[in-house]
């Protein structure tokens, strides 16, 4: 009983370590760039979120947490509906149209994510 | 994915209560904050509880460790219970649908099902024993699975994001 409940236990353990994520699930080896009018602006957490119409099509684009991001100038009002953006980042392996923005750049001004 | 989910947890996510959560600049993270301190109380708590019904710190009185440490557990479990909410009802509908959460909520109420057998079964005749007593083979059992469960569903809730 004893050795079977902890072989369950690390076997819990074990099998999300395998499985890990995260920025894992955003192909860092093929990074893009999005750039285009913001057509969506979801200023929420746990993380904001852009729809943006690229030149090939509508990103989701998916930003950091709203706490770093306005205690880095990346207000509501920078990532607003209408606003150009250009976003650096990686596309999703996991969810199809979406990429995960390391830094945005919004009038002129560069915005780190991570 | 959103459109799978249950009415009442697409609801749940599009409450007042839920959008409140999400544009809050400070109510998602103080809740996660608040879920993993609250948990590291827990573990600490219910570790003790569980290594002396297995037979650890076997020089003391079950009842006067248990107790004390079973008032902590409670008390952290309401706090894990309220800020886990919290996290939950801001992506409800992705959340509901997520296999390691579901398994995450599964074992919690194997969890909770351990503890009322336990409390049922075995908490009176552990509360009675004397220092250095040999513990009830059943309570051993409960105590062996409680600490396997609970480590489970940690690994589990750190998991959540990662599918």
């Amino acid at each position: 009983m004893k050795r079977l409940v902890i072989l369950a236990a690390f076997a819990m353990l074990v099998g999300p370590a395998v499985a890990h994520h995260g920025w894992g699930s955003y192909d860092a080896a093929h990074p893009i760039t999005v750039t285009g009018p913001i057509l969506t602006s979801k200023f929420e957490n746990p993380h904001a979120t852009l729809t943006v119409r690229g030149s090939d099509k509508v990103w989701t684009v998916t930003l950091a947490p709203t706490s770093r991001m306005t205690s880095r100038g990346a207000l509501a009002a920078v990532v607003a509906v209408g606003k150009t953006v250009s976003a650096y980042g990686y596309p999703s392996t996991a969810e199809k149209d979406e990429m995960r923005a390391e830094r945005i750049i919004v009038d002129g001004k560069t915005y780190e994510m991570r | 994915m959103e459109h799978q989910a249950p009415a009442l947890f697409v609801a749940l996510e599009g409450s007042g209560l839920a959008a409140a959560i999400r544009q809050s600049l400070f109510l998602y993270p103080l809740a996660n904050v608040g879920h993993i301190v609250a948990l590291v109380c827990f573990a600490g708590a219910i570790a003790v509880m569980d290594l002396r019904l297995v037979g650890a710190f076997a020089a003391t009185v079950p009842a006067l460790v248990i107790a004390r440490a079973r008032r902590v557990v409670i008390a952290a479990l309401c706090v894990l219970a309220v800020t886990g909410f919290m996290l939950f009802a801001a992506e409800a509908s992705h959340v509901v649908l997520n296999p390691v959460f579901q398994l995450k909520m599964a074992l919690v109420a194997v969890g909770l099902v351990n503890v009322a057998i336990y409390e049922w079964g075995a908490q009176g005749a552990v509360y009675a024993l004397p220092a250095g007593a040999a513990m009830p083979r059943r309570a051993r059992i409960a105590g062996f699975i409680s600490l396997g469960l609970w480590l489970a569903v940690a690994a589990c809730g750190r998991s959540i994001a990662y599918f």
